[in-house]
């Protein structure tokens, strides 16, 4: 188990090398100028001065220099955002999009769940059309339309929850959470389904239910222990990408969250920020990953981890 | 336990597909979407004089609300009347149909869905049966990669792959339009054959252990006629179910696209990019044209439900054994 | 209220009752700036939203009047102008202090004009009109080490008096000095951000400088709260010279990117004024008859810009290196369309370059909409009824769908009018401004906003040598009056010389003008001291909500 573990974290710097090669080399190549940022072309002179700051004269140069500063916690200031480093932006804005995505995972997870085993319970029966279609609506429209539209009925016509201003408030968090939760919570709800009718159907949930055993009984305390299996898995990876943040979430409710900025980067060709963001990202999921893995271990004795 | 003998023969798939209700229904709903969109394509694509022509601009009807009756004036109600079948969902800001921008926008959106779930099947499954056939360093080093690509936030691919390569493609294929497209079509086909790749490989490697392939070893049959005849078979129905259920993946990738801007190029429309359209003139304070967003919305939502219905309904067509649970 | 009290319960059941809203102390004044601040550090500042608060910490040579936006007296209190117009002499106030209580002296002038020199940024080539910086700003480029500071024409005979020399009569100088360029900076404040090459003999500043609580501003406010993706919060700079006449103790300045965020935060009371809404919501305020929102010409113009070297991209032949074709496009748009159904706020459309905001300037005479002797042109030009024109493409940036709907107009009316296939090529900023400054187009969408309160920022533009002359369009004539009005020393005289250069701008046409921007506020009655200026700037030391 332990020799297990620290394999794969022997295995961290390696992947995250590669990513960081990976995603630099698409910088590079996506054409754009980041110091460009106005209307307004930029003297050469004045081009050439701002990239010796940046230390990006050579994509070479840059590819070494900046992950020996990122190593060292350092950043580097933003190519868009020139007032602000990428560590102070990454240190501002990950937690609000942590602290969301984590509420929205657990009404994922909870919600999910709950939908997946009503429909694997009456299975092809009313609750089961009825439930997963209210799971897939979150999943056949785009997440714009229903974050927009979950802003214009609670918002603006009803008032009921705060929209545009942060102050930590959880009435605040409430429908970006909602909106968020809505993607993975169909998923959850659709593995869960699957896994459950596998599951009712086996052997010992039959001899269980021939011993008298109570209906929600056997459901919840016997079938959902194996039934969550795969949706564990699911879990994982899904709780890195929620809580990164999420592009279209955080501009409808005008949340100060990392995801909006990501997506901003990119389209600014702000390098420093992508490389930034990029790491904490795929680090966040190499590490969710490998707490899946071992969760698993707890949850079923049986999987063993190697 | 999947043995060859659980494949269903060819004619009880289809009496299941059709006692299956999710898929029967999904089926019928998409069959007439996907018949409506490709059949008008003559008047809404090819016709350009046509009212329901995706760039037909009236100038003087902008922003029309959905109605039997469109005056030419519509400030003037003595004003003759127009041709307002082409009418009926109302018109964008620029006077054009959204009936015929709903339609040519789905056959557009059907189109990437389909172009991005061949190539998630194309890659995926080699890449995919590479790995789980060959396995060691083979599977090794594939999976790293699957791994690492999981790893890149896909917006991140997706918007630097079709910004990097979309002017190479123009300059191969010489117009815009058709580059455009074919950008799109690869670069969201390019991050979804992961999952498909995972999938198969898990696949490939519980068909590998089973022991009729054994047998067939111990036979001494070769190895490209177990691959052919007898694991590749097998595979047909995990890929049909995640081909279904990546085309509503790839639409809504698509329509994210748009949102940001870098979406179908204008004024070719999608649902994607009608929908974004939409949302940003659906809740005006003054003035809603909600019309804007519900057409293309109901469009969309209902072929990406029945979509994901018919997904899910193969799901458990093509794996017998969850036919007896019920409790 | 119940459903939300039941959703409210199921998410929050713990921890809710624990934890109450803060109330939030109020601002004196709330405004929604156009964006997130990118910079405060005077060499980068370069967006409208970081220029807006620059004003409110900073006060250059010159300030600007609240009310009229001219240029009156700021941190110099008696300003000599030689009689050549060439020769400034400042004199600075005895009074000025910084937030931080030090005296604003001439070096901290100094240090600031040369850093900027020294470190380039956007708008460096506005000190360019200073003798001797420009070619400092070169040579410190090249080698630091022998680039020669005293050769720059600026001389401080003792620390309150300053003296600049000019190249050229610059009658607009006074207002580049108040501008965030020329922004002084309290160099004792920056020592400890201070990164030092040996090597290379230059000197970096960390941009955590330009942050609070490090921002040391000599202007009527300070920055006390710079909360990302957020806000901004303004206080009183205790130590101003003339705080008594700064009214508003707090300004706080909010981010939204959605402008619908930001009207409903607006009516719902919490924010005095929107810096800018959306062409939407302004003209539909409008309609409905409220009174709080105020439509005004702007500084700036809507076009679409022709590629006119001799041959296009890839070496085909370019059909708008003649006029006359440039001519018969412009004349077969109708252009009334575009300000009624897409930016629908009543916009001057024009034929013209210039907008119309300088009353002494005699606007020329543009090429007015006439089809058929736009056809009768494009005929001349060798292409009868659109035959043999090739397909052409028309590149505009997606990020704002109006660019898409005016693209999709302009291409429907040459396709109707002229029978010519111009494709569209929406393109993602970046690569948009890449291809636009790299003359790598057919036809682009462009516009240009002018930096300071003269003709000469528009005009400019298209000399042959100007770096932003994207259209690659070159006229001896339109560059010999310009050069003229450079050297002009009378005021009247200088603008019908820059008149006449846009007369040839309009007539050959490079530049295919469409509408005039305008600038949409939203903004309560009580409020104060907000000027309705083309310019779009503020001011704060007036403003007021009037609560």
């Amino acid at each position: 188990m332990f020799r297990f573990i620290a394999f794969r974290i022997l295995q961290f710097p390696l992947i995250l090398a590669i990513i960081y090669v990976g995603t630099f080399l698409l910088c590079w190549v996506a054409p754009g100028d980041p110091f460009q940022r106005t209307e307004r072309p930029l003297p050469p002179q004045v081009a050439e001065s701002l990239r010796r700051q940046y230390h990006a004269e050579t994509w070479y140069g840059f590819l070494v220099y900046y992950p020996i500063k990122m190593i060292q916690g350092d950043f580097g200031p933003s190519f868009n955002f020139p007032g602000r480093s990428v560590g102070q932006i990454i240190k501002d804005t990950l937690p609000v999009s942590a602290t969301v995505g984590l509420i929205a995972m657990l009404i994922a997870v909870i919600v999910g769940t709950f939908i997946g085993t009503l429909a694997a319970v009456y299975r092809s029966r009313a609750p089961d059309w009825i439930s997963l279609t209210v799971a897939l609506v979150g999943v056949s429209l785009p997440s714009f339309v229903v974050a927009a539209l979950l802003r214009a009925l609670f918002a603006f016509e009803w008032d009921w929850f705060p929209v545009g201003s942060w102050t930590w408030s959880p009435k605040e968090m409430v429908l970006p959470a909602v909106a968020l939760s809505l993607l993975p919570m169909a998923y959850v709800a659709r593995l869960t389904r699957v896994s459950m009718i596998d599951t009712l159907s086996s052997d010992y949930i039959r001899t269980a239910r021939a011993k008298g055993v109570g209906r929600l009984k056997v459901i919840f305390k016997h079938a959902l222990r194996n039934a969550v299996l795969p949706v564990l898995s699911y879990i994982g990876p899904a709780t890195a990408i929620t809580m990164t943040g999420s592009f279209v979430v955080e501009t409808v409710f005008q949340l100060p969250g990392m995801g909006d900025f990501f997506v901003r980067s990119v389209e600014a060709r702000d390098q420093t920020m992508i490389l930034g963001v990029v790491m904490i990202y795929s680090s966040m999921l190499l590490a969710l990953n490998l707490l899946t893995d071992i969760g698993y271990t707890f949850v079923d004795p049986r999987i063993s981890v190697s | 336990m999947t043995t060859q003998s659980d494949i269903p023969a060819v004619d009880h798939l289809w009496r299941r597909m059709l006692a299956n209700r999710r898929v029967l229904f999904g089926g019928i709903m998409l069959l007439v979407v996907v018949g409506l969109c490709v059949a008008t394509v003559p008047w809404t694509l090819f016709h350009s004089e046509s009212r329901y022509h995706f760039d037909y601009q009236d100038d003087m009807l902008p922003a029309i609300a959905p109605g039997w009756q469109v005056h030419s004036d519509p400030l003037d109600q003595t004003s003759p009347l127009v041709d307002s079948r082409a009418y009926i969902f109302g018109t964008d800001k620029l006077g054009r149909s959204i009936l015929g921008r709903c339609l040519m926008g789905g056959t557009i959106s059907l189109a990437v869905g389909i172009a991005a779930a061949m190539i998630s099947v194309l890659l995926g499954v080699t890449v995919g049966m590479l790995a789980g056939y060959r396995g060691g360093w083979v599977d090794a080093l594939l999976m790293r990669f699957v791994d690492i690509m999981y790893g890149l936030p896909y917006v991140l691919l997706v918007i630097l792959f079709k910004i990097a390569f979309e002017p190479f493609l123009e300059r191969a294929l010489g117009t815009k339009a058709s580059a455009n497209i074919v950008t799109m079509f690869v670069a969201i086909g390019l991050v979804s054959w992961l999952t498909m790749a995972r999938v198969v490989r898990g696949q490939v490697l519980s068909i590998r252990s089973q022991p009729y392939i054994e047998a067939c070893r111990a036979m001494g049959l070769p190895q490209t006629r177990i691959f052919l005849r007898h694991i590749l078979p097998n595979l047909v129905g995990v890929v049909i179910v995640y081909a279904t259920l990546t085309v509503p993946v790839a639409i809504l990738q698509e329509s994210f696209l748009s949102f940001l801007g870098i979406g179908v190029a204008a004024p070719m429309p999608s649902w994607g990019s009608l929908a974004a359209e939409g949302v940003s003139q659906a809740f005006q304070p003054y003035r809603s044209s909600w019309w804007m967003l519900a057409f293309p919305c109901i469009f969309l939502g209902v072929t990406l439900l029945c979509l994901n219905f018919v997904g899910d309904g193969l799901r458990d067509i093509f794996d017998p054994k969850r036919e007896a649970a019920k409790i | 209220m119940k459903l939300s009290r039941l959703i409210l319960a199921t998410f929050f059941t713990v921890g809710w009752a624990s934890i109450t809203l803060r109330a939030a102390d109020k601002a004196d004044f709330i405004f929604v700036n156009r964006g997130d601040i990118g910079t405060l550090d005077p060499n980068r500042m370069s967006w409208m939203q970081d220029i807006r608060i620059g004003y409110a910490l900073w006060e250059g040579l010159y300030a600007l009047d609240p009310d009229t936006l001219d240029p009156i007296p700021g941190a110099a209190e008696k300003i000599e102008q030689s009689e050549d117009n060439l020769t400034y002499t400042f004199h600075l106030r005895e009074n000025g202090r910084w937030s931080n209580g030090d005296p604003v002296t001439v070096d901290n002038f100094i240090f600031a004009w040369k850093r900027m020199l020294e470190e380039p940024g956007d708008y460096t080539y506005l000190l360019f009109y200073i003798k001797g910086a420009r070619a400092y700003s070169e040579a410190f480029e090249k080698d630091p080490k022998s680039a020669k500071w005293e050769n720059v024409s600026v001389r401080a005979p003792d620390p309150r008096t300053l003296i600049v020399t000019l190249d050229n009569p610059t009658p607009f100088f006074p207002d580049i000095c108040a501008f965030p360029p020329m922004f002084p900076l309290n160099q004792k404040t920056l020592e400890k951000f201070k990164h030092f090459d040996q090597a290379t003999g230059r000197t970096t500043y960390d941009a955590a400088f330009a942050t609070p609580p490090n921002l040391v501003t000599n202007g009527p406010f300070m920055l006390t709260r710079w909360q990302l993706k957020v806000g901004q919060t303004l206080t009183k700079n205790p130590y101003y010279w003339d705080k008594q006449h700064v009214v508003s103790n707090t300004i706080e300045s909010l981010v939204f990117d959605d402008p619908l965020l930001a009207l409903q935060r607006y009516e719902r009371g919490d924010v005095d004024w929107l810096a800018e809404t959306s062409g939407d919501i302004a003209a539909q305020l409008r309609d409905a008859g409220r009174k709080d929102v105020r439509i005004f010409p702007s500084f700036g113009t809507y076009f679409y810009s022709f590629n006119c070297q001799p041959t296009l991209p890839g070496g085909r032949k370019n059909p708008f290196a003649d006029m006359r074709v440039r001519q018969a496009l412009t004349m077969a748009i109708d252009k009334r369309p575009i300000v009624r159904n897409v930016t629908k706020l009543g916009e001057e459309i024009t034929s013209l370059y210039v907008p119309p905001t300088f009353p002494t300037y005699k606007r020329p005479t543009g090429l007015a909409y006439d089809v058929a002797k736009s056809k009768q042109l494009l005929a001349d030009a060798g292409y009868p009824d659109g035959k043999g024109f090739p397909t052409l493409k028309l590149i505009f940036n997606t990020e704002f769908n109006d660019h898409k709907l005016i693209a999709e107009i302009m291409s429907r009316q040459w396709k109707q009018k002229l029978n010519i296939n111009i494709e569209l090529d929406g393109l993602e900023i970046k690569q948009f401004q890449t291809r636009l400054h790299g003359k790598d187009y057919d036809i682009a969408r462009a516009s240009w906003y002018g930096d300071y309160n003269d003709v000469s920022t528009f005009t400019d533009k298209y000399r042959s040598d100007s770096l932003n002359n994207d259209s690659g369009w070159i006229n001896a004539d339109y560059d010999k009056l310009l050069d003229q009005a450079l050297k002009e020393t009378d005021a009247q005289k200088r603008l019908d010389l820059l008149s006449k250069a846009e007369q040839i701008l309009v007539t050959e046409v490079p530049i295919l003008p469409l509408y005039h921007y305008v600038n949409k506020y939203v903004m309560r009655d009580n409020v104060k001291g907000i000027p309705l200026n083309p310019r779009n700037m503020v001011v704060f030391k007036k403003v007021t909500a009037g609560r």
